[in-house]
């Protein structure tokens, strides 16, 4: 049956796959008092073969060509390819982007070239990855978006915190955010009453993405320790395939100095299996504070059920790329790039088997805040943040625009497991702080 | 000890000074003149010194109903409360002799204002440095957290409070401040500093930097004091020309503090490219001694490093940004020549003709020069409109629409000078095609998409025999078994 509801943004198209209907009527109960008279927007069913072009349909598209697939359907995957083919483009709006990035990974699911698709994907990336291009993204993403500065503040606030009075400091830093979580921290460090601590400061990087601007950045880093007045160390430690076999001798750790881990979207990108003995490592180091920040999604328990997999990861991804088109303007380049970085995520999670064949490819089966405590909890006890980090991230989010918040606004014992940033209510980042 | 009475000692001073009186003068007709101020911290030699207990000092509600003890923080407001007592009103006459000025000393043992020499000349200043420096933060931001242990100077933070900008030495300007640090970590402008030390002979100015580091390691608060004598009056100096910061000097931004600090640092010597503010550079040089080293070089540096750029500025920041927006990448704007150059350049690269076989290397020319979509729409239509799009040019038109999207995902800015150089391009590599390339079922307008399937299906994957989606969807409609699908049973 199918029903259509007119609003002034578009049409809701409901389909429902094994019923026809010929001669759709539009439902005329519009919520707003405007005559439909001119039916201009086209919405059929979809079993005529025409496509329906208007309102929210990538969602339920999308989510029949993965029960398709997953019910192995050939005949009706083929024609649901064809039609998201048909519709999808990623210089649309959102619903269009999400079909293209979406239907590229379920064709791949559905031809097994998801490995493929993704090493191709990934020396596009690399080739196209400089550290002007780089840095000009992120910080443009940070200036509209609070995504990445919310578990930054919340971090560097828990650092601070945890080591205050400490002289030596050593941060093992293993994220994704090339280093933009530092100069504020820095600032913090020269401008604190007491005497400036020495820093030093090891970044782990798996991404191959990432190596090849990091000298760069470490550069920078060092001039504006300079420029702070911090006495600073920086330092690379790129030979390593596998968190796991990070050692305090490898990281240069020293007895006197006082160890903080930062994992800013760091831990989705190990293999599931071995993200246990990873948090143990992380323990071997010996560290007075653990900072851990990963966005709120559970692409690991499903791992085995394609469909639940699948919606979840549109779930994700539907809000993530609604809040770029929010957050940043039409025309936006910058915005565009970070969509087309999801693409890689998008096959690697849903294409991709976690097989035998690690080169060092992250794997990004994100977990929610929920699932990393108990990891965590095996080797790490909470840490809550003080209501001075939480003041801080508070007054972080009003520096943006409407539509962010902080969940829990600090009570009770829960908010030890972290905080959460929401957009629109619904949560989309957590960050943490574990103690030995 | 809780009055104040108790408390007071007397610490006779062993310094004589001449007595000073210009109101003494009964002919003189002028209004008394004010008070005279000495220095903070300097307290007159002859006044009495008075040691007061913390607790005295925090006290907020020093008088004191004597019937209810109610606690008020004027003698005025209790007069009027005891009045409710029926109780007379006591006001307290100031007394006729003249009295001897009073000076107060820290409690706090480890404070620089413990010592006598060092008294402070007021109650309420006494009160509100002991709160400031030895008393807990009680009073927050809401913008920006920052805590404060007096009342009024939260209240004057927060009016000012996200007001301020943030300018970074590349003449952006910021709003906040953590995205301004943050910046400014990254900015060019940050990397070029470094390259005009190396330029500018600077054995003295290296000396200067490693003594600098090391004064700096405890600034307090702010950075500007980690400069030490130095950074004091220069400041000064420099606030009359940055007229978006106010003469408080513990309010100045630090980052232009030590922007500013920078100066006589040495690596920012260069910045003086097309400097033409002489007389601050004097002012500042006969202020700051230390500064005098880098200063008295300068003039040479300025000469050597007369930019391109002779344009007068007038604040202090824009004299880095006056010199370095033609160096560093254009986070300022360029001028339209250099524009033109860059886009010439990128051009070039572009008409090489290993394009297609290095396309993804090329693409990184610039991060800066950004596209809208409106320029990409329009180049598409360009490249249409140069190819055509009647099934003739069927190959044109796929690899146009493949280098399109090739393109797409990079900066564009110079594209609309490049269809000519794109033309070539086609003309060179259209005769290594080896085989038509079969567009989709319908070849629709969205040519876009013919970009995306072929960008997502194995780009890196070889010239010839790639499997592109619409040819494959093109056998999944009319044959039963398509490649990479036939493990799939129909259902239907």
């Amino acid at each position: 049956m199918d029903r259509t509801l007119f609003t002034p943004k578009g049409t809701y198209f409901f389909h429902h796959p094994t019923q026809q209907s010929n001669g759709t009527q539009p439902d005329m109960q519009s919520s707003n008092n405007q005559p439909q008279t001119s039916h201009t927007s086209t919405s059929r069913s979809s079993d005529s073969g025409e496509p329906c072009v208007t309102g929210k349909w990538a969602s339920s598209l999308l989510k029949e060509c993965a029960r398709a697939i997953s019910d192995k359907d050939s005949s009706r995957i083929h024609h649901l390819l064809w039609m998201l083919n048909e519709l999808a483009s990623p210089y649309g709006d959102c619903d269009q982007k999400l079909a293209s990035y979406f239907l590229q990974a379920l064709f791949c699911k559905a031809t097994e070239s998801g490995h493929r698709c993704y090493k191709t994907l990934s020396t596009v990336a690399e080739k196209s990855h400089s550290f002007d291009s780089a840095r000009k993204l992120i910080l443009k993403f940070q200036e509209v978006s609070p995504w990445t500065t919310f578990g930054h503040v919340a971090s560097n606030g828990a650092i601070l915190e945890a080591l205050e009075g400490e002289t030596k400091l050593h941060i093992i830093d293993i994220s994704n955010t090339l280093c933009t979580q530092w100069p504020t921290l820095l600032e913090a460090l020269a401008t604190r009453n007491d005497e400036t601590p020495r820093l030093k400061l090891t970044v782990v990087v798996t991404a191959s993405l990432v190596r090849s601007v990091m000298k760069e950045i470490g550069q920078r880093m060092e001039k504006f320790a300079r420029l702070m007045g911090v006495p600073f160390e920086f330092q690379v430690i790129s030979g390593v395939n596998h968190l796991g076999e990070l050692t305090k001798e490898g990281l240069g750790i020293r007895d006197d100095e006082a160890v903080a881990v930062n994992c800013i979207g760091a831990l989705r990108r190990v293999e599931v299996e071995e993200r246990r003995r990873v948090i143990q490592t992380l323990q071997s180091l010996g560290p007075r504070v653990v900072t851990v920040v990963e966005e709120e999604a559970d692409f690991s328990s499903s791992r085995n059920d394609f469909v639940k997999c699948f919606e979840e990861c549109l779930r994700f991804y539907t809000l993530y790329f609604e809040m770029l088109e929010e957050s940043f303007v039409p025309t936006s380049n910058e915005r565009l790039m970070l969509e087309r970085e999801c693409s890689r995520s998008i096959v690697r999670v849903l294409a991709c088997d976690d097989i035998e064949d690690d080169t060092g490819e992250d794997c990004e089966r994100r977990e929610k805040g929920i699932q990393w405590s108990e990891r965590l909890k095996e080797a790490f006890s909470p840490l809550g943040f003080s209501e001075d980090v939480v003041d801080d991230v508070k007054a972080l989010l009003k520096r943006y625009r409407s539509g962010w918040a902080l969940v829990p606004p600090q009570q009770g014992e829960d908010h030890q497991l972290g905080i959460y940033l929401t957009w629109k209510d619904e949560p989309v980042v957590w960050a943490s702080a574990w103690k030995p | 000890m809780q009055m104040m009475s108790s408390d007071m000692f007397s610490i006779p001073s062993s310094i004589r000074t001449f007595a000073q009186d210009p109101d003494a003068n009964p002919n003189n007709l002028k209004p008394p003149p004010k008070k005279k101020r000495n220095l903070p911290g300097t307290p007159d030699p002859d006044a009495e010194v008075i040691a007061l207990s913390p607790k005295t000092l925090m006290a907020t509600n020093r008088f004191i109903c004597e019937i209810c003890n109610k606690g008020f923080q004027r003698d005025q407001n209790l007069q009027l409360h005891r009045r409710g007592h029926n109780l007379p009103w006591k006001l307290k006459q100031r007394s006729n002799k003249e009295v001897r000025k009073k000076v107060y000393i820290c409690p706090e043992k480890t404070c620089v204002h413990h010592d006598p020499s060092r008294a402070l000349g007021d109650l309420t200043g006494i009160k509100k440095h002991f709160s400031r420096k030895h008393g807990e933060k009680k009073w927050k931001c809401e913008k920006c957290s920052k805590k404060y242990a007096v009342q009024s100077d939260w209240k004057a933070h927060s009016k000012t409070c996200g007001t301020r900008e943030y300018k970074c030495d590349c003449g952006t300007l910021f709003s906040r401040k953590d995205s301004f640090i943050t910046h400014r970590a990254f900015c060019d402008a940050l990397a070029e500093e470094r390259a005009r030390i190396t330029s500018v002979a600077a054995t003295n100015l290296n000396f200067r930097n490693d003594s600098m580091n090391e004064t700096v390691i405890n600034p307090q608060p702010g950075l500007l004091n980690g400069f030490a004598g130095r950074g004091g009056p220069d400041a000064a100096g420099i606030s009359q020309f940055c007229p978006g910061f106010g003469p408080d000097l513990t309010g100045l931004p630090e980052m232009v503090q030590v922007a500013a600090s920078n100066l006589f640092g040495s690596s920012s010597v260069g910045n003086f490219g097309s400097c033409n503010e002489s007389p601050w550079l004097d002012k500042s040089a006969a202020t700051s001694n230390g500064a005098n080293l880098s200063l008295a070089s300068l003039p040479h540096a300025l000469k050597e490093e007369e930019g391109n750029k002779g344009s007068m500025v007038e604040t202090l920041t824009s004299l880095y940004s006056g010199n370095q927006s033609q160096q560093s990448s254009p986070a300022a704007p360029m001028s339209a020549t250099a524009l033109l150059q860059k886009a010439a350049q990128m051009g070039s690269t572009r008409s090489n003709p290993s394009f297609f076989g290095n396309s993804f290397g090329v693409m990184n020319s610039s991060g800066s020069h950004s596209t809208t979509l409106n320029t990409l729409t329009h180049n598409r239509n360009e490249l249409h409109q140069v190819f055509g799009t009647g099934k003739q040019h069927e190959n044109l038109m796929a690899t146009a629409s493949l280098s399109e999207g090739v393109l797409a995902g990079s900066s564009l800015s110079s594209l609309t000078s490049t269809s000519n150089n794109l033309a070539q391009m086609m003309m060179q590599t259209s005769g290594k095609q080896t085989e038509p390339v079969p567009l989709k079922l319908h070849l629709g307008s969205n040519s876009v998409e013919n970009s995306l399937t072929r960008d997502f299906l194995g780009m890196g994957g070889g010239e010839s025999g790639r499997p592109f989606l619409p040819q494959e969807l093109a056998k999944f409609a009319s044959m039963g078994s398509a490649m990479g699908l036939s493990h799939f049973t129909s259902n239907h």
